[in-house]
């Protein structure tokens, strides 16, 4: 990984020497700073003095065969060795794909009216990852090799995800995302589409969503990770180094808002982040934290909100008054307990909206406020979180809440620890029936997911 | 012909690398005294906080200078900082 990125930044050669994971810290400086220094002190070597042009070539046709021949050539492996040690599919997501012939790629383009040649490039302004400030027209460099794309290249790969050209514009617009893999823990890479475009393309918005079956929901799912792999050369083990994995980045993970039925007041994601109401745009979202679901048995959620029934009314005080009663109270709690501080991306019913209305909530953003609030805590407890070293700067910087320097601030300051303001959470309201609560760490204006909306519209 | 014995063409998936021009290392350092060392860390502090203690300690004559955030992204050096730096020791964290 340390030669990949040194390679793509012009220093092929750097001198580098690896950190131990187990070591204690002043343990491992007694090994390291004797060859820390002989690395600033011994000669170059011939290959150290070299510079050059690392301009590798590829030809547009990968391969000429039949379809069996093709078939054994894109289910090819490499072996990865520890601590993975096991074989890895080279332009695969481990499972067959539908062969990218270019009759079919000819035809996936129809989806597009944007040239085959032409490059993948950020079609507004926007802050990328890390803060970079892109421009209208800017190469995107998918992650982690820094690669670039044409509009051919992804239809390729939205053929090999199974993808209709109706899907198209929505991959291309995830692919101004670059496809980012996240880093060493629990990275989820999720995307959600909002806007007319989820019925005209036939995305489940509905039961079973987040779930297996829908055609568009799990082909534009399955090419982020398809584009990941080969668009940005992503390899577990190597450049790809999610400590455990993700089952959402398995087969990759697209769902859509369902904003039939919203209450009144509350707007759809597209809406909610500046777009208009018919406009298409597609959420992706890198969260590192995970995700969580299901606190209540959903019969248990309707005994208290129809007639205060069960245990969520005896914990919340409401036993025997009929709802609407704040689910919000009965999970909370919980949700930072014992994970992730910062904010959350809410799943929830159109039911489970329309209670929240009917208990005052007239916006979204009246929720968010509401979620905020409850996650305040005192800054002597928040010190104790396990993230906090790296998001204060080592307390260091400034607390954007207060506008304090952290150091400056006295242990019973009363810090939120659900975003540093109350719409860094979000809500996603799908069209099930079964009440039920999914939350994904992290939210669309926060972190590392700042802006992730991309318009499809742009892409057509 | 049979159709499995067709033969198509299949398109390249993989990314384009554009060209990376490639520049040897700096030149190394004939001796540590006297010389102007910068040390950049970057997250992992249970390795760069003792680390930079023992580099001082070690070699009181480098002028050392140091580049500090706990994030994964280095602060870089400023032009001007460029041009009196002798060397630079970069912490790495992912």
């Amino acid at each position: 990984m340390v030669k990949q990125e040194a390679l793509v930044n012009g220093m092929p050669n750097v001198r580098f020497i690896h950190a131990s994971r187990t070591m204690a810290g002043p343990i491992d400086v007694d090994r390291m700073i004797g060859p820390v220094i002989d690395g600033l002190l011994q000669p170059l070597t011939d290959k150290e003095k070299e510079a050059g042009l690392y301009n590798p070539q590829q030809s547009r046709i990968i391969f000429e065969g039949t379809m069996e021949e093709a078939d054994v050539f894109f289910s090819q492996t490499r072996h990865v060795p520890k601590p993975l040690n096991a074989p890895i599919s080279i332009y695969t997501d481990g499972l067959p794909i539908r062969l990218p012939t270019e009759e079919r790629v000819k035809e996936m383009l129809k989806g597009t009216s944007h040239r085959p040649d032409e490059m993948i490039t950020y079609q507004y302004p926007r802050m990328a990852l890390f803060g970079e400030e892109m421009k209208k027209g800017d190469l995107v460099r998918f992650q982690p090799m820094k690669w670039t794309a044409t509009v051919e290249k992804v239809a390729t790969i939205a053929v090999m995800a199974g993808c209709k050209p109706a899907d198209l514009p929505v991959v291309l617009a995830i692919a101004e995302s670059g496809v980012p893999t996240g880093t060493t823990v629990y990275a989820n890479l999720w995307t959600c589409v909002s806007g007319p475009i989820v019925k005209e393309i036939g995305m489940n918005a509905g039961l079973g969503m987040l779930g297996p079956g829908n055609p568009a929901n799990s082909a534009i799912g399955r090419a982020y990770q398809l584009m990941a792999i080969n668009l940005g050369g992503a390899v577990p083990g190597i450049n790809r180094m999610s400590s455990i994995g993700s089952p959402i980045n398995r087969a990759g993970l697209c769902f859509a808002e369902e904003v039939d039925g919203l209450p009144p007041g509350w707007k759809g994601l597209n809406e909610e982040h500046g777009f208009r109401k018919d406009e298409n745009v597609v959420m992706v979202m890198w969260t590192e934290g995970g995700m969580d679901g299901a606190q209540f048995s959903p019969g248990g959620y309707r005994a208290f909100q129809k007639s205060g029934h069960g245990g969520i009314a005896r914990r919340l005080g409401v036993k025997g008054k009929p709802g609407p009663h704040n689910f919000l109270d009965f999970i909370l709690p919980g949700i930072w307990a014992g994970g992730r501080e910062g904010p959350r991306t809410f799943i929830i019913v159109h039911e489970m909206a329309q209670h929240l209305y009917e208990m005052g909530y007239k916006s979204k953003n009246d929720v968010y406020k509401y979620i905020w609030e409850k996650g305040k805590e005192p800054l002597s407890a928040y010190r104790n979180r396990s993230w906090v070293d790296l998001t204060t700067n080592g307390w260091m910087g400034i607390d954007r809440q207060s506008g304090k320097p952290w150091k400056e601030l006295p242990d019973d300051y009363m810090i939120s620890v659900a975003g540093d303001n109350p719409d860094e959470n979000c809500i996603i309201v799908c069209g099930s029936d079964e009440e039920v609560c999914v939350q994904m760490t992290g939210g669309p204006r926060s972190g590392l997911g700042a802006n992730p909306f991309y318009r499809i519209d742009a892409w057509k | 012909m049979a159709e499995k014995d067709r033969v198509y063409k299949f398109l390249n998936p993989v990314g384009l690398q554009l060209p990376v021009k490639t520049y040897p290392l700096a030149p190394r350092l004939d001796k540590l005294d006297g010389k102007e060392i910068w040390f950049s860390i970057t997250g992992e502090p249970d390795i760069t906080i003792p680390f930079e203690k023992r580099l001082k300690a070690d070699y009181p004559n480098v002028n050392w200078k140091v580049k500090k955030t706990y994030g994964p992204v280095q602060v870089p050096l400023s032009d001007e900082e460029m041009e009196t730096a002798d060397a630079v020791i970069q912490g790495v964290c992912w």
